[in-house]
């Protein structure tokens, strides 16, 4: 009997479809046309010239911010708005809660956008990397709330229950018990809130100050002058920075888990 | 124990983070500036802020639309803002806009006259011509043959399936108006008929109404002849040698971005100061050669290098300038438009 050819077929597209975008865009950066998109051959000009784009940096700075504690607040916000949930989810007012919490999911980015901008212009709050942060929080927060408490739909309670029988307290449970095992839903939430808040840009716009562009915001703003192949350069940049944190977190925590196996 | 203390540093941290960079250089004044990106040259900023002792803080934004949306909603905190003229116009009846100073702008005498007899607020009341462009047609001198400038270009059938036209109404209706000898700004009911016949004999001849991949198609040979800003050009031209302009004999549509301080500026003396700074003539010489869009600056023309001066895509012949007009609010008429602009798109 032949093996069916499908599977290999559809891996490959597959493949295809989600790193030929990348690797394009990888060999366009160093691609000295910006127009024509024929090679003119290899060469470092927009790297040079991000180099020397203070703005564009100011720009990563800002996201960079932002993101990072942005998923710090919404990773503690969501996780005890999840265990919350959980916990007391039949009560009215935690229902009133999960509405709550869903809503950021299924409003439209846009009208959330105006609305957040009218509260802080209402609220005297001037727009800033602040306005930016409280906006971003008050989605990613959801997305968090969202995965963890998926991870506690099938989490044993019985568990606390000998933790605290032990003569563990209230606060020593949560820390060695629950969390531990929460682990795999805070961290994909934290993932998802961190990549939400990176490429965020209706919201961001709306919400952002003088001052708080973000990556987003400066990328759309150079389709019109500008020099799109910079942000070429940029991606490249960041893509080797983040593959080399990732191999290098694996490094790490493969040698650290060994010990326990022995 | 020791996790916990780390994971509590690290959101200290990141709020220390967020607040440091919200309050750093309050010591300086910082001048907000809303505009396109890339449209001054970086070098002048850093010598205004040299010079004057504060901050320029840039931020961009990528339509006129979106920025409007945006102060309607209630945002404050910008000094200066350079939307094109109609937007000016547009936030100036609405008050969104602060009368200037001429008192704090003495280079305003650079001003090129001929450019203000176009503009819609010829006394500078409320705003100041910052960059011109001229639209045209592109096209590429190796694979078109017989060109005749004018817009009757896109009739041209053995061109069909390569040209291109704005996906503007105002530009694009404006195109055939002008075609027929009428003014951009028409609001007379037959002369918008007689351009709508001549847009959908055109329509059969191009490719798509489009306003930003016509500079890739251009460069790369996919169209042959389009409708086309003067600043894109010129820096298409510079991968593609093969590309050239020209401004129809029968007139064309000269855009402007202007220079406005919005209502609630906080920094009013230094937005004028800034103002003031672009419009010195050697700084203006620098940034249109930079931005290739031009400063409409007189005195600052004879310090531009050759080939921007004697660029006829740039500066227009005078009689050929008399002939063009900018795009002015026509208020209810717009209404004409949109219904010509609509038949035109759903039109097979």
């Amino acid at each position: 009997m032949r093996r069916s050819r499908v599977p290999i077929v559809v891996t490959v597209l597959v493949l295809a479809f989600l790193y030929l975008p990348i690797v394009i865009l990888v060999v366009n950066s160093f691609n000295p046309a910006r127009y024509s998109g024929r090679w003119e051959g290899f060469s470092l000009t927009w790297y040079a010239r991000l180099l020397e784009s203070p703005e564009i940096w100011q720009a990563v700075k800002n996201t960079l911010v932002i993101a990072v504690s942005v998923t710090a607040v919404s990773v503690v916000l969501g996780t005890i708005a999840a265990y919350a949930l959980h916990r007391w989810g039949a009560s009215r007012l935690q229902r009133v809660h999960y509405t709550l919490i869903y809503q950021p999911l299924v409003v439209p980015e846009i009208l959330m956008g105006i609305s957040l901008l009218m509260a802080f212009v209402a609220a005297g709050v001037p727009l800033g990397l602040f306005t930016v942060f409280l906006a971003h929080v008050t989605f990613c927060v959801s997305y968090v709330a969202m995965t963890v408490l998926g991870r506690l739909q099938d989490f044993d309670f019985s568990v606390i229950e000998a933790a605290r029988d032990l003569g563990a307290g209230p606060w020593q449970s949560a820390r060695k018990v629950l969390v531990p095992l929460l682990r795999p839903g805070i961290v994909a939430g934290a993932l998802l809130a961190f990549t939400l808040s990176v490429d965020d840009f209706v919201i961001t716009f709306f919400v952002a100050g003088p001052g708080s562009t973000t990556l987003p915001l400066r990328i759309y703003s150079m389709i019109k002058h500008g020099a799109p192949p910079m942000i070429n350069a940029l991606s490249t940049l960041l893509l080797a920075v983040t593959l080399t944190a990732v191999l290098l977190s694996r490094r790490l925590t493969t040698r650290r888990a060994d010990p326990p196996i022995r | 124990m020791k996790r916990s203390a780390g994971f509590a540093g690290f959101v200290a941290l990141a709020a220390a983070a967020i607040l440091a960079s919200s309050a750093c250089g309050r010591a300086k004044p910082a001048l907000s500036v809303y505009t396109w990106s890339d449209y001054v040259k970086p070098e002048l900023v850093r010598r205004f802020e040299r010079e004057r002792g504060c901050r320029v803080v840039l931020d961009t934004f990528e339509s006129n639309e979106a920025m409007y949306a945006k102060l309607r909603a209630g945002a404050t905190g910008y000094d200066l803002l350079t939307p094109s003229s109609y937007m000016v116009s547009l936030m100036h009846a609405q008050g969104l806009l602060r009368t200037l100073d001429h008192a704090q702008l003495p280079n305003l005498v650079h001003v090129d006259p001929d450019y203000l007899d176009l503009a819609i607020d010829k006394a500078m009341d409320h705003s100041v011509p910052y960059m011109i462009t001229n639209t045209g047609i592109a096209y590429l001198a190796g694979r078109v043959r017989d060109v005749v400038p004018s817009w009757r270009m896109f009739g041209r059938a053995d061109l069909r399936g390569r040209m291109t036209m704005f996906n503007d109404m105002r530009e694009t209706i404006g195109a055939a108006l002008k075609a027929l000898g009428h003014s951009i700004n028409s609001t007379s009911q037959a002369e918008l008929a007689e351009a709508e016949t001549l847009l959908l004999e055109w329509k059969r001849n191009l490719a798509k109404f489009d306003n930003e991949q016509y500079k890739i198609g251009l460069a790369s040979g996919e169209f042959l002849l389009v409708h086309a800003w003067s600043g894109d050009v010129f820096q298409v031209r510079r991968e593609n040698p093969d590309v050239r302009f020209f401004v129809p004999e029968e007139g064309t549509v000269i855009s402007c971005d202007d220079l406005v301080i919005p209502a609630d500026a906080r920094r009013v003396a230094l937005a004028h100061a800034f103002i003031d700074f672009l419009l010195d003539p050697a700084v203006a010489a620098e940034n249109t050669a930079f931005v290739y869009y031009l400063c409409p600056n007189k005195d600052s023309y004879p310090l531009l290098p050759a080939e921007i001066r004697d660029n006829p895509g740039i500066f227009l012949a005078p009689e050929l300038r008399a002939r063009s007009e900018m795009i002015a609010d026509i208020g209810a008429a717009n209404a004409l438009y949109v219904k010509v602009w609509d038949r035109l798109k759903a039109s097979r």
